[in-house]
């Protein structure tokens, strides 16, 4: 706990700094790290503990920056933001509460399918009411406030990651992803807790969308309904270890550099990368990147050498007469 | 028994498309009881504590606890009225340890209500199920006996009036078959709880309890003392006839 919150405010402190010497690049490269670090921690608080696999980021993430934009006009940086998550919390709870009785495959088929629901219907409300498919951002506040907001954000989420952990809405959520129905029979209103929860990682995801949307000025469904932000949020949550604290937060460094790096020169390269990192993830490193420890490499040692050894015993045998 | 039961059970039926699990059955508990329900395989019993203990919603039927209308609300709101349960095959929380476990059902259910000082805190409980020596293993690393054992401790946690206990005896061996019947017994003496016991082996059963509900195919045929039971021609037809008479 207390280590935790040692390592939060250093990286933090080291964060706060960039802005201040780094390069325009850098710090947009920076800025994406930190997006991804919020939305997978906020992820991994909800999913990873109670194994709901939601596939939704990108829609609360596409709220957050529709209405962050639409209500900039009107009021203040922060408040749109704030403004921001709790749209997107109310939908979470909507959605939630239509969908968190299904587990599996089933959930994370049904959060993405109204995910493209919502991305469509706001195409259309475009379309047919606005009658237009973007929104040119005319009020966009300093780099700077930009980064420090979503540092601001990027903090909150490990805190009240840290805070959960140790509550027992934290105990009910990880009892959910034990056995739900055993949480239940011991008192866990288990479908308050998943609603609560989906809501909390929402909120999140629609802060994180409020605050690029001025990142890019111009803004259309397509471009903040990609379901590419959610897959890639799920994708870093895996990697790093939905269950850990702070595995997301490095698997979103590792994923954006080098997102911003391969993507440029070789985009299919970057899609690969990703796509090898996840299945080898998955088959010898289910507790993901925060997991391993100096003894994994040991244990991989081993299991070469066994393998090794199998390999080369039925040849000993056939020189043998 | 004055005024309501402590659980009560009202023509509850529970239907699986075209099978009926259980059919129509009535049963009221009374606080301090302990009740053995007995009947062949197939014959409803875990189907029929699933719907006492709100895990399945009843297709038609009424239960009440001590005249509170329960039907069809989620399993907490159960265990939060003290109708506590375990699991046939256990169900612990195998990565957490046998004292988080525990702690579970002290931190939901258990919290606000009132506790005899045996189930005061999680170092009490363990002392009374006999696992204080395991309590920083992890769940999953103890022997099937002992999950057993902790079943019933995380259910006792949540501080219940009433504990249904699904087949804590099967697959144990002949001694500490025994020593749960006598932990079930202290519990019901010394905690003042309502026990509904359900168990394969009849002979253990009868033993203990001082009445028995029987079920087949879902209905049920008999419900007194075990000296009346086994006397009833239904149940020695519909059950095994030799192994119920020699445990009378």
């Amino acid at each position: 706990m207390k280590r935790d919150l040692l390592i939060l405010f250093s990286l933090a402190g080291w964060a706060l700094a960039v802005p201040h010497y780094a390069s325009e690049f850098a710090v947009s490269m920076a800025l994406t790290c930190l997006m991804y670090a919020t939305l997978s921690s906020s992820w991994s608080l909800f999913c990873g503990s109670t194994r709901y696999l939601s596939l939704a980021t990108s829609a609360f993430f596409g709220i957050g920056a529709y209405a962050g934009a639409l209500l900039l006009e009107h009021v203040s940086w922060l408040v749109a933001i704030a403004l921001g998550g709790t749209i997107a919390a109310a939908v979470a709870v909507l959605m939630g509460l239509a969908v968190l009785h299904l587990r599996g495959t089933y959930f994370a088929v049904l959060t993405f399918g109204m995910t493209e629901l919502i991305h469509h219907a706001i195409t259309y409300w475009e379309k047919q009411v606005t009658g237009t498919v973007g929104r040119v951002l005319t009020v966009v506040p300093e780099r700077d406030t930009v980064y420090l907001t979503m540092l601001a954000l990027a903090v909150a989420a490990v805190l009240v990651s840290i805070a959960v952990r140790r509550s027992r809405f934290g105990l009910a959520m990880a009892g959910i992803g034990a056995d739900e129905q055993r949480a239940q029979t011991l008192g866990v209103n288990t479908r308050l807790v998943k609603v609560a929860g989906f809501a909390l990682t929402a909120a999140f995801a629609g802060a994180v969308g409020a605050v690029m949307s001025v990142r890019w000025t111009y803004i259309d469904p397509a471009t903040v309904f990609n379901p590419f932000i959610g897959f890639q949020t799920v994708l870093i949550a895996l990697v790093g270890g939905a269950a850990t604290l702070w595995g997301p937060l490095i698997a979103a460094v590792v994923f954006s550099l080098l997102a911003e790096t391969l993507r440029l020169q070789v985009p299919q390269l970057y899609m690969m990368s990703l796509g090898l990192l996840l299945i080898l993830c998955v088959l010898y490193l289910p507790g993901g990147l925060a997991s391993l420890r100096w003894q994994t490499f040991g244990l991989w040692r081993d299991d070469v050498r066994d393998w090794w050894r199998d390999l080369r015993r039925p040849a000993e045998k056939k020189v043998a007469p | 028994m004055n005024g309501h039961a402590l659980l009560e059970a009202r023509e509850v039926s529970v239907r699986f498309g075209g099978l009926t699990a259980v059919d129509d059955v009535s049963a009221a508990f009374a606080p301090g009881e302990l009740v053995g329900i007995i009947g062949p395989n197939g014959a409803g019993k875990t189907t029929f504590f699933n719907a006492l203990s709100g895990v399945i919603a009843p297709t038609s039927g009424e239960l009440f606890a001590l005249g509170r209308r329960l039907t069809g609300a989620a399993p907490h709101r159960y265990a939060q009225q003290g109708i506590a349960r375990t699991f046939q095959t256990p169900r612990v929380f195998a990565s957490l340890s046998v004292q988080a476990n525990v702690d579970f059902g002290l931190q939901f259910a258990g919290r606000n209500r009132q506790a005899s000082w045996l189930l005061k805190d999680t170092a009490s409980i363990l002392n009374l199920i006999g696992l204080t020596a395991q309590a920083a293993l992890p769940a999953g690393a103890i022997t099937p006996s002992q999950q057993r054992l902790l079943e019933i401790g995380m259910a006792l946690a949540t501080r219940p009036k009433l504990l249904l206990l699904d087949e804590v005896a099967a697959g144990l061996a002949e001694s500490e078959v025994e020593a749960m019947a006598q932990l079930i017994r202290r519990l019901r003496d010394e905690l003042d709880l309502t026990v509904i016991w359900i168990e394969h082996a009849v002979t253990t059963l009868m033993r203990h309890v001082e009445r028995v509900i029987v079920l087949h195919q879902g209905r049920k045929i008999a419900d007194g003392s075990p000296a009346e039971v086994v006397r009833n021609a239904e149940v020695v037809e519909a059950y095994l006839g030799d192994e119920m008479t020699e445990a009378a």
